[in-house]
C-alpha cells in the first residue's frame, strides 16, 4: 500500500510540472520551420486549413458541453480518427494541412474551472446559478453559455469570474502546457500547428472579433500570455501585437471575422471614437490585420443583396445572420450593412485611401469554421455542428439556436464552415504565416477547389501553353498584390480547377470595386468564363443558370452538368486611368445539397419546401484581390513577395 | 467576574468555538496517531518551488518559499481533517477526480520508464502500420474530359492532354498528396497500377479521363528507427498508458458483480 501511495505521489508530482508529456518536441517542431524543408521556387500548391476552431478551453466552448481539447483537436484535423464529444467518431475525408487554436483569450479556461469547483465556493449569485445549470444538464448547460454571452455584451459579466491575477495565472498554465502540445504536432512538411487565439471585443453585442495568429514556436510565444479583450479597445490590441515582435523578434497578425453580426462597426469610415479614421490608425490596421475571415459557420460576409443589387449570387449564407448582432441584443438596420460587409469594405479602403494616403481596408481573404466542437470540419456531409448542443442529432436543423432563439436564426442557418487556402512554398508556420502576411490565400466556403490569380499589364493567350504559372510570377503579381497603374487596362491570368472530390464549377467572375471620377465608391461583378450552356445570343445577356442536378430527398447531385476547370485571360473593359482598384475572382460551383439536406437523409426529416429550397446551395470561392494604384501612390500594404 | 465573562463576546465565540472543536474531534474516523503527523519532503519543496516558478518566471525567494510552504501546510491540514469527516464522499468532483488518478495511476509507470532500444526497435516491428509512409509514385497523365476521346488517344500511341491546370509529370509523389491534387479516386487506382513504360487507362478521376504512364513505384515503407526512433517512443508511451489503464481497469471491474437496475 505504501509503495503504492509512493507511485501515486510521484505520478502527481509528474503530472503538476510536465503534466505528464510523452515526449518533447524537437527543434524542427518548436520553431517557426525555417530551413526545415526543402521549399518549392514558387508557391505549387493551396495548403488547405482552419484558422479557427475552439476546444474546451474555450469559456463559451466548454459551457456548450466540448469535452475535446486541443490535443484531440490537432489529432482530428491532421487526419485521425477521433471520438466526438457526443460519442460518435469523427474523422476528416481529407486531413488539413494546418490548424490554429484560437480559444477565447476572456476568461481561458475559466467555465471549465467554475464547473471543476466546489459548489460551496461559488458565492457569486450569477456565477452560482451558472455553475447549477451547467451541472443540471446540457441543454442547461447551454442555455447558462447563452446568457454569458450575453452579459459579456453587456458588460455585465460577475467581477469574480475575471479576476485578472488569478486570471493571468490560470492562463499561464494553461498556455504553457498549450504551446508544447502544439509543438509535439507541428511536423513541418506535414503538418502545421499555429499558436494563436480569439479575442473577443464585442461593444454592445457588436462583434470585432478578430483571431490572432502567430508566427512562432513556444520559444517566443511562451513570453507572453493571450490579450484578453471584452472591454480592450483594439489599438490595445495593436500595442500588444507591436510588443510582442518588438520583444521577441516574433511575427503576429490579427483576423477580424464575423463582420455580418457587428451592425456596421467593423469596417467603419470613421474612427473607432467616431471622429475623423486618422492615417495612423488607417497604417496600424492594414499592418496588422492583412486578412479577413469572410465566411464561416454563423454565416458568409461577402455582401448582401441590399448593397449588392445587381449581383445575382449576393446573399450566400445570409439569411437570419442579416437581422442584428451576435447575441441579436440589437437589431440590424439596412443602413449598418456597409459597414458589416467585406466587398463594402474594400470599397470603403478605395475611399479613405484617396484621402488619407493608406488604405486601412486592403485585407485578403479566407474561410474558416469557428467551430466550437475540437473538430475542424467544413464538409457539407460531415458537419458536427457550431457547438456540442448542435452535433449530429435529429432535431438541430430546425431548433431555435442558442443566440437569438425567438427572433428568428434557426439551425439551419448555419453553414458548415469554410477554409482557408494558403498559397504556399512549402508546409510550415514561416512559409504559410508569410502568405497570410502577403494576402496570397483565399476563402472557400468548404470545397477545395484550386484558384490561381495573376495580374499584370503584358499576359497573352500564348501564356496559358507554357509555364504559366512562371509568367504570373515573374511578369505579374499574384492574388494579394498590388500593380501600379501603367496607362493600359490590367490582364489578368484567371484559373479554377474543381475540387477533386467535389462539385464541378458553374462560373467564374470578377468583382471590380472602384472610385469614379466624381469619387462614388463602384461595384461590378463580370462573368469572365462558365461551363457549357444553351446561351441566348445577346452579346450583353447575362450568362444563365447552369442547372440544377440535385436531389432534395437523397441529398445528391449529378456532375453531368459544369466544367473541371475554367481559366481565362480577361482584360478589364472598363479601364480608367488613373482609378483606384480592387478586382477579386468569385468562383461558383454548381447547385448541391447543404448540410440541413444530409441531415434531412439521415435523419428522415419532413422539413418545410422553403428550408429545403433555400439548402440547395452554390459554394464558392472568394480570392483575395489585387489592387491598382494610381502611379507613384504610397503602397502601405505588405510587400507582395517576402524573398527570405 | 463569572458574570462578566458570561456576558463578554468573545468569550462566546471561544467557548461555541470550543464546543464546535470539540464535537468535530469526536465525529468521524477515530484519529490514528501517524495521521497527525506532516512531513514536507525536500522534493515536495523542490515541486513548490518549481512551480512558482513556472508561474512568475524567476525562483522564490526565502520568504515566498515559506509563504507556499505554510500555505501547502494549511491546505494538508485542512485536507486531511476533512477526509476525516467524510466530505469526500458522495462529492461528484471529489468522485471524479479520483477516478482520474486511478487512470493516471494505472500509466504512471510508463510515463517515467525509460524503454531500452530494444524495446523500441521491437515495438516498431510489431506495429509497422503506425509508422508506415505510403508509397511514392513517379508518372506521366494525359487528360481528356471524356473516356471515348482518352481510348482513341492510348490507342494512338503517345497521348496529348487536353489543356487542365494538373501537373502533366510528377516525381516522387506521395499518395496522400496525389489524393490533395488529384482527388482521392484517382490517387487509389494509379495506386493499384503496375509500373512500367506504357500508358493505361483511361482512369477516372473527379476531373474527367486520364491516361497514365507509370514509371516509377516504391511502396510505401516504414523508416528505418534511427529516423523515427523519438516517433516510436512517443507512440510507445500513449499506446503503452492506454493499454495498462484498460487492463487495470478490466481487473478491478472483474471484482465488481454490476446490475443496472
Amino acid at each position: 500500500m505504501h509503495k503504492l501511495i509512493g507511485v501515486a505521489a510521484v505520478s502527481l508530482f509528474l503530472a503538476g510540472c510536465s503534466d505528464g508529456m510523452p515526449t518533447d518536441a524537437t527543434e524542427a517542431q518548436s520553431g517557426d520551420g525555417t530551413d526545415t524543408i526543402e521549399l518549392a521556387e514558387f508557391p505549387d500548391r493551396p495548403y488547405w486549413g482552419d484558422t479557427h476552431l475552439h476546444t474546451d478551453v474555450s469559456v463559451d466552448a466548454f459551457g456548450f458541453g466540448v469535452r475535446l481539447g486541443p490535443e484531440e483537436a490537432l489529432k482530428f484535423a491532421r487526419g485521425e480518427q477521433v471520438t466526438a464529444t457526443t460519442g460518435m467518431t469523427a474523422k476528416l475525408e481529407r486531413p488539413l494541412d494546418f490548424l490554429v487554436i484560437a480559444d477565447h483569450s476572456d476568461a481561458m479556461g475559466a467555465t471549465r474551472r467554475l464547473y471543476d469547483a466546489p459548489r460551496m465556493m461559488v458565492r457569486d449569485p450569477t456565477l452560482r446559478r451558472w455553475y447549477d445549470m451547467m451541472h443540471e444538464s446540457p441543454e442547461q448547460s447551454t442555455r447558462a453559455v447563452a446568457e454569458l454571452i450575453t452579459a459579456a455584451a453587456n458588460d455585465e459579466i460577475p467581477e469574480a469570474f475575471r479576476d485578472p491575477e488569478q486570471q493571468e495565472k490560470n492562463t499561464r498554465e494553461l498556455w504553457d502546457r498549450h504551446l508544447d502540445i502544439l509543438d509535439r504536432y507541428n511536423e513541418p512538411g506535414r503538418f502545421t500547428a499555429f499558436a494563436g487565439f480569439e479575442w473577443t471585443l464585442m461593444p454592445g453585442g457588436n462583434n470585432l472579433h478578430r483571431v490572432v495568429m502567430f508566427r512562432d514556436g513556444s520559444a517566443r510565444t511562451g513570453e507572453v500570455l493571450p490579450y484578453p479583450g471584452i472591454d480592450g479597445e483594439v489599438s490595445g490590441l495593436w500595442d500588444y501585437m507591436d510588443a510582442y515582435e518588438e520583444n521577441t523578434g516574433g511575427k503576429v497578425l490579427a483576423i477580424p471575422h464575423n463582420s455580418n453580426l457587428s451592425n456596421g462597426i467593423m469596417f467603419e469610415l470613421t474612427g473607432p471614437d467616431g471622429g475623423a479614421m486618422s492615417a495612423q490608425y488607417a497604417r496600424r490596421r492594414a499592418a496588422r490585420e492583412p486578412v479577413v475571415e469572410a465566411t464561416q459557420i454563423k454565416g458568409d460576409s461577402e455582401t448582401h443583396p441590399f448593397l449588392s443589387p445587381n449581383d445575382e449570387f449576393a446573399g450566400f449564407g445570409v439569411a437570419g445572420w442579416e437581422l442584428g448582432n451576435l447575441p441579436l441584443t440589437a437589431k440590424a438596420t439596412p443602413d449598418m450593412y456597409a459597414g458589416s460587409y467585406v466587398r463594402s469594405a474594400l470599397l470603403r479602403g478605395l475611399t479613405l485611401e484617396q484621402q488619407l494616403g493608406v488604405n486601412p481596408y486592403a485585407f485578403g481573404m479566407i474561410g474558416s469554421t469557428d467551430s466550437h466542437t475540437a473538430l475542424a470540419t467544413g464538409d457539407e456531409d460531415n458537419f458536427f455542428g457550431k457547438h456540442t448542443g448542435n452535433e449530429p442529432r435529429e432535431g438541430r436543423a430546425m431548433e431555435g439556436q442558442n443566440l437569438g432563439t425567438r427572433v428568428g436564426r434557426f439551425g439551419w442557418h448555419y453553414l458548415a464552415g469554410g477554409y482557408a487556402a494558403a498559397w504556399a512554398r512549402g508546409n510550415t508556420r514561416a512559409e504559410i504565416f508569410d502568405a497570410f502576411m502577403r494576402r496570397e490565400v483565399y476563402a472557400t466556403t468548404g470545397p477545395r477547389m484550386v484558384v490561381r490569380l495573376f495580374a499584370g499589364f503584358d499576359f497573352t493567350d500564348g501564356d496559358w501553353d507554357g509555364d504559366w504559372v512562371r509568367a504570373g510570377y515573374t511578369r505579374g503579381v499574384p492574388m494579394g498584390g498590388e500593380l501600379e497603374d501603367s496607362g493600359r487596362a490590367p490582364t489578368f491570368l484567371i484559373s479554377a480547377l474543381k475540387d477533386p472530390d467535389g462539385a464541378n464549377l458553374d462560373r467564374v467572375q470578377v468583382v471590380k470595386g472602384w472610385v469614379d471620377a466624381s469619387g462614388e465608391a463602384r461595384e461590378k461583378v463580370y462573368d469572365v468564363a462558365w461551363s457549357e450552356r444553351e446561351m441566348d445570343g445577346a452579346s450583353n445577356s447575362p450568362v444563365p443558370p447552369v442547372g440544377d442536378t440535385v436531389n432534395r430527398s437523397e441529398a445528391t447531385y449529378e456532375n453531368s452538368i459544369g466544367a473541371a476547370e475554367l481559366r481565362v485571360l480577361w482584360t478589364d473593359p472598363d479601364y480608367a486611368e488613373g482609378q483606384r482598384a480592387f478586382y477579386y475572382v468569385r468562383v461558383i460551383e454548381i447547385p448541391t445539397p447543404s448540410w440541413v439536406l444530409f441531415d434531412a437523409k439521415r435523419f428522415g426529416l419532413d422539413l418545410p419546401a422553403n428550408v429545403v429550397e433555400a439548402n440547395v446551395i452554390q459554394e464558392r470561392a472568394y480570392s483575395s484581390p489585387v489592387w491598382l494604384r494610381p502611379r507613384s501612390s504610397p503602397g502601405d500594404g505588405p510587400p507582395i513577395m517576402d524573398e527570405g | 467576574m463569572i458574570g462578566k465573562l458570561l456576558r463578554d463576546p468573545l468569550a462566546h465565540f471561544l467557548i461555541a468555538g470550543a464546543a464546535i472543536w470539540g464535537i468535530l474531534a469526536l465525529a468521524g474516523d477515530p484519529v490514528d496517531p501517524a495521521d497527525r503527523a506532516i512531513t514536507l519532503s525536500r522534493e515536495q519543496q523542490a515541486g513548490l518551488a518549481l512551480g512558482f516558478e513556472r508561474t512568475m518566471g524567476r525562483p522564490p525567494t526565502d520568504a515566498e518559499l515559506d509563504a507556499q510552504i505554510e500555505r501547502w501546510t494549511r491546505e494538508e491540514v485542512l485536507y486531511r481533517e476533512a477526509l476525516r469527516l467524510g466530505l469526500d464522499r458522495g462529492d461528484p468532483i471529489v468522485r471524479r477526480r479520483l477516478a482520474a488518478k486511478m487512470d493516471e495511476l494505472a500509466g504512471a509507470e510508463v510515463e517515467l520508464a525509460q524503454p531500452s532500444e530494444g524495446e523500441l526497435r521491437k515495438w516498431l516491428a510489431d506495429n509497422p502500420r503506425s509508422f508506415e509512409t505510403g508509397g511514392v509514385l513517379t508518372f506521366e497523365q494525359a487528360y481528356f474530359s471524356s473516356e471515348d476521346e482518352a481510348l482513341t488517344a492510348l490507342r494512338g500511341g503517345k497521348p496529348v492532354s487536353e489543356a487542365i491546370s494538373l501537373p502533366g509529370s510528377v516525381e516522387d509523389m506521395e499518395e496522400r498528396e496525389m489524393a490533395q491534387v488529384f482527388g482521392t479516386q484517382f490517387a487509389e487506382e494509379v495506386a493499384r497500377l503496375a509500373a512500367g513504360p506504357q500508358w493505361q487507362g483511361p482512369i477516372r478521376s473527379g476531373f474527367g479521363w486520364h491516361l497514365v504512364r507509370l514509371t516509377r513505384r516504391e511502396e510505401g515503407s516504414v523508416p528505418p528507427f534511427a529516423e523515427i526512433g523519438d516517433r516510436v517512443e512517443a507512440d510507445w508511451r500513449s499506446r503503452t498508458i492506454q493499454a495498462r489503464r484498460e487492463k487495470a481497469y478490466e481487473v478491478l471491474r472483474d471484482a465488481y458483480r454490476i446490475e443496472v437496475e
